[in-house]
C-alpha cells in the first residue's frame, strides 16, 4: 500500500525535477515498508542529509496529497533493503566459500545516537555533512490523526550494518591462476611456504609492489589455500579501508571490545593496501596491538604495500620495523614471456581463442602492469564480441587504437628524458650536456636505462638522443643502474617511480 | 491547490524529455550504445569507462542507463561530478548497496587527492561486491592527470571506449529524433535551419527544442521557418 504510494510519488517527482536532479537523490532510495510506515533507504549519510534538506518537505506534501490527507508515517534513514534479486543473489554467491568469516552485527540499539565526539575527524578536512549535521537526532514522529494540519516529517538517522561485512577470498585468486615469471617468482614462492606453514618463520608476510603487479592475487591465493586444507579456518582478508571503518564504527557504537575480540579469533589476517594507514594514527595504534596479538598466537599476518615498509611515509617507526620481523619480498613488473603468459590464459578463461601472434602484440605494446592488459584484453573482446569479427592483429591495432597512442606517445625518448629531470631537479639540456658531475651523470644514466626498457630505440639511437653519445656508454649505464637498483634501495626506488610514472 | 492543477495540466500536455536511450542518437556509437545495454542484463564486463569530448553525449548515456535500470528493477544512482565535485567525496560511500553507479565527468576530480582516494576505495567495494560501475570521462584514463596510481591502474582494468561526437547530418538526425520523442515534427529544412544558425551544441539545440516546444502548444501552430524565427528572435 506505502510502496504503490511511493510508486506514484515518484512519478510525480520525475516530472517536476530536472531529470539530473531525480537521478542522482531520488533514484538512489529505496522504499521498504516498516509496520504501517514508509521507509526511504538512502545509501550513505550524505545522500539522506540532502534529500531530507532538499526534497522531504515536497515528499511529504505529495503523500499527503496523493494519499487524500492519510500519509504513511515517513522514515529515512541509511541502509539498503536486503532483498535477494537476481543480479545481487548472482554476485554474492561466489564470494562467499567454506570457512570465511561472516561477521554478524553486534547486538545494539535501532536508533543510534549521533556521536557526540567526532571519533571520524581522522580524515581530517571538514566535510560538508560534518557541517550540516544534524544537532540531535530525532525520532520518528508524524501525526496521521489530523489530516488537516501540516505533515511534520522528522529524521532518523541510523548507522549503518556496525562492524558487520563478508570479508570474503575471491574463490578465483589462486596459485593454479597465477601466472609465474621472473617477476613473481619469489613472491610467489613466499606466498607458497606461508600458505604450506602458515604462522611460521614468515610472518607477517610483506608483499610490495608497484600497482597491478598481483599482490592481491597472492593473498588470497594463500587464503583459499588455508581454508581448502582446513575449511574450518577463519580467515579474514580486507582492504586497509575497511579496518579503519570499522575502528571507526565501533568506536561510535562503544564496541571496541568486539573490534579487538574479532580482528583477534582469526586463523589468518590478510590486508591489502596497508600504505592506507598512512596518517591515521589511532587506527595504527590498534593494529599494532592486533599485530602484536596475532604475532604471539601464531596467527598468519599477510601484508601488501606500493612500497618497501621502510618508505611509507606517515607511518610509525615500531609498525614499519615490524612489517620487516617475517620476510619482505618484492612484486616486479612481469616481463615479455610472462606478460603473453597472463594474457592466453585470461583469453582461455573468457573462452576466447587468442592466437600467440595476437598475445604478443599487445604483450609488446602494453608493458606497464596487469590491470592495463587485461583492461587491453577486455576491451579487444568486447570490440570482437559486438562486431562479430575474429582477433587479429589487424583487429586489435583498430581496437586498441586510441590505447596505443596513448602508449606510445608516453614513451618516447624526450618524455623519458623530461620526466627524469623533473624528478631530479634539473634541466634537460643538463642531461644531454657533456657534464660528468654525479649530480647529473647518475640521472643520465637512470634515463638511459629507461629508454632502453621502455622504447624500441637500439643502444646507438639511444646514445645519439642524448648529446651525440657512443652506444657503449648506454651499454655502460644501463648495466651500472641494475647493478645500483640491487644494492641501492633509494636508486631502485626512484627507478621503479620514474618507470611508473612513465607508464601509468 | 489551483496552481497545483495548473501545473499538472501543462505536465499532462507536453512529454516528458528525460535523457534515454530512445532518444540517443547512436551516430558512430552503436557498439558502445549495445555493449552499454547489455550491462543492464548482466552481461560483459562490469565496469566501463567511457571517454569523449565535450557535447558527444556523456551525461545523456550514463543517465539512460539509469532510466534503464530502473526498467529493469535495478537501483542506480547518477553522480554528475560538474555540479558534485565541490560537495564532499562522503557522497560515495555506501554507493556498493547500489547495482549500478554512474559517475560523470571523473576528469573534475583528476589531481584531487581526496577525491581520488574516495574514488579507489569507492571502485574497490562496488567491485568485491560485484556491482556495474560506468565512468565517463574527457580523456582515457592514462591522460587523465590521476595522481593515485592505485586509482589509475583501476581505470584501466575494464572496458574503455571512446565515444565519439556526430557530425552535422547525424546531428540533425539526432535534433529530429529527439523532437519526435517528445511529439514534436520537424522537418529536415527546419532542423537544418536551426541548426546553421545556432552554436550547434547538442545540448544547446536540445535547450533551443524545449523553447519551441512550448511556443508552438501555447500558439498551436506548426514548427516552420517563420515560426522559429518569430520565436527564438532570429
Amino acid at each position: 500500500m506505502s510502496l504503490a504510494l511511493w510508486q506514484k510519488c515518484l512519478g510525480y517527482l520525475q516530472d517536476e525535477l530536472p531529470s539530473q536532479q531525480f537521478n542522482t537523490w531520488i533514484r538512489p532510495l529505496q522504499a521498504d515498508t516498516e509496520g504501517q510506515s514508509l521507509k526511504l533507504l538512502a545509501p550513505n549519510r550524505f545522500v539522506l542529509q540532502w534529500v531530507s534538506d532538499k526534497y522531504l518537505t515536497r515528499i511529504s506534501e505529495l503523500l499527503n496529497e496523493l494519499s487524500n490527507g492519510q500519509p504513511p508515517q515517513l522514515i529515512l534513514e541509511i541502509g539498503s533493503k536486503r532483498t535477494v534479486s537476481a543480479p545481487e543473489a548472482a554476485a554474492a554467491k561466489p564470494v562467499t566459500p567454506p570457512g570465511v568469516i561472516v561477521r554478524t552485527t553486534p547486538p545494539r540499539p535501532h536508533f543510534i545516537q549521533e556521536p557526540e565526539t567526532q571519533v571520524a575527524a581522522e580524515d581530517t578536512a571538514p566535510s560538508l555533512i560534518e557541517a550540516i549535521k544534524p544537532a540531535a537526532p530525532a525520532l520518528v514522529s508524524s501525526s496521521p490523526s489530523s489530516g488537516s494540519s501540516p505533515v511534520k516529517t522528522e529524521r532518523t538517522v541510523q548507522v549503518d550494518g556496525a562492524l558487520k561485512h563478508q570479508s570474503a577470498l575471491n574463490p578465483n585468486h589462486t596459485f593454479e591462476t597465477f601466472v609465474e615469471g621472473k617477476s613473481n617468482q619469489l613472491a610467489r614462492a613466499a606466498s607458497r611456504q606461508v600458505a604450506e606453514n602458515p604462522g611460521g618463520a614468515y610472518n607477517p608476510l610483506f608483499l610490495y609492489g608497484g600497482v597491478g603487479l598481483g599482490k592481491t592475487h597472492l593473498m588470497h591465493a594463500v587464503g583459499n589455500y588455508l581454508v581448502q586444507q582446513n575449511p574450518n579456518a577463519k580467515v579474514m582478508y580486507l582492504h586497509s579501508e575497511r579496518f579503519v571503518a570499522d575502528m571507526v564504527k565501533a568506536l561510535q557504537l562503544n564496541a571496541i571490545n568486539d573490534f579487538k575480540r574479532l580482528y583477534r579469533s582469526v586463523d589468518a589476517l590478510l590486508i591489502d593496501d596497508i600504505q592506507f594507514f598512512a596518517g591515521k594514527e589511532r587506527s595504527q595504534e590498534e593494529f599494532f596491538h592486533t599485530f602484536n596479538a596475532l604475532l604471539e598466537g601464531g596467527q598468519q599476518m599477510i601484508l601488501t604495500s606500493d612500497r618497501f615498509p621502510k618508505e611509507i611515509s606517515g607511518m610509525e617507526e615500531r609498525l614499519k620495523s615490524r612489517f620487516g620481523w617475517g620476510l619482505t619480498v618484492a612484486i616486479d613488473p612481469p616481463e615479455l614471456e610472462t606478460r603473453v603468459a597472463i594474457l592466453k590464459k585470461k583469453a582461455d578463461q573468457a573462452r576466447v581463442l587468442l592466437s600467440d601472434d595476437a598475445a604478443f602484440f599487445i604483450a609488446q605494446k602494453i608493458r606497464s602492469n596487469v590491470r592495463d592488459l587485461e583492461g587491453a584484453l577486455k576491451k579487444v573482446i568486447a570490440d570482437s564480441h559486438f562486431r562479430g569479427q575474429p582477433i587479429t592483429t589487424d583487429f586489435i591495432r583498430e581496437s586498441l587504437r586510441d590505447l596505443f597512442a596513448v602508449q606510445d606517445k608516453q614513451v618516447g625518448i624526450d618524455n623519458i628524458q623530461r620526466t627524469v629531470a623533473e624528478y631530479y631537479s634539473i634541466k634537460v639540456p643538463d642531461l644531454l650536456s657533456k657534464r660528468r658531475s654525479r649530480s647529473v651523470a647518475r640521472p643520465r644514466q637512470v634515463a638511459m636505462a629507461l629508454a632502453k626498457e621502455l622504447t624500441n630505440h637500439s643502444y646507438p639511437e639511444i646514445g645519439d638522443a642524448f648529446g651525440g653519445r657512443d652506444h657503449t656508454t648506454v651499454l655502460h649505464a644501463c648495466r651500472k643502474v641494475k647493478e645500483l637498483q640491487e644494492e641501492n634501495a633509494e636508486i631502485r626506488e626512484d627507478y621503479k617511480s620514474l618507470l611508473r610514472a612513465l607508464t601509468s | 491547490m489551483a496552481d497545483f492543477q495548473a501545473s499538472q495540466l501543462s505536465l499532462s500536455i507536453g512529454l516528458r524529455d528525460d535523457a534515454t536511450f530512445a532518444n540517443f542518437f547512436p551516430g558512430d556509437n552503436g557498439y558502445l550504445l549495445d555493449a552499454l545495454r547489455a550491462l543492464i542484463e548482466g552481461q560483459g564486463e562490469s565496469f566501463q569507462y567511457v571517454y569523449g569530448p565535450q557535447d558527444s553525449g556523456k551525461s545523456h548515456l550514463l543517465q539512460a542507463l539509469c532510466h534503464q535500470a530502473d526498467a529493469a528493477g535495478l537501483r542506480s544512482v547518477y553522480l554528475p561530478l560538474d555540479e558534485l565535485a565541490l560537495l564532499s567525496p562522503d557522497l560515495l560511500e555506501g554507493l556498493e548497496s547500489l547495482d549500478l553507479v554512474c559517475i560523470d565527468d571523473l576528469n573534475l576530480v583528476a589531481g584531487r587527492a581526496k577525491w581520488e582516494t574516495a574514488l579507489f576505495h569507492c571502485f574497490n567495494r562496488l567491485r568485491d561486491a560485484g556491482k556495474i560501475l560506468v565512468i565517463s570521462a574527457d580523456a582515457a584514463p592514462a591522460k587523465l592527470g590521476v595522481k593515485l596510481p592505485d586509482l589509475s591502474s583501476r581505470l584501466a582494468w575494464g572496458v574503455t571506449s571512446a565515444l565519439h561526437k556526430l557530425d552535422d547530418e547525424q546531428k540533425i538526425a539526432a535534433f529530429k529524433l529527439r523532437a519526435r520523442e517528445r511529439g514534436l515534427e520537424l522537418t529536415d529544412e527546419v532542423a537544418r535551419y536551426i541548426l546553421h544558425r545556432s552554436p550547434r551544441t547538442l545540448r544547446e539545440l536540445f535547450d533551443m527544442l524545449s523553447v519551441l516546444d512550448h511556443a508552438s502548444l501555447m500558439a498551436q501552430r506548426k514548427l516552420t521557418i517563420p515560426f522559429v524565427k518569430e520565436t527564438l528572435r532570429w
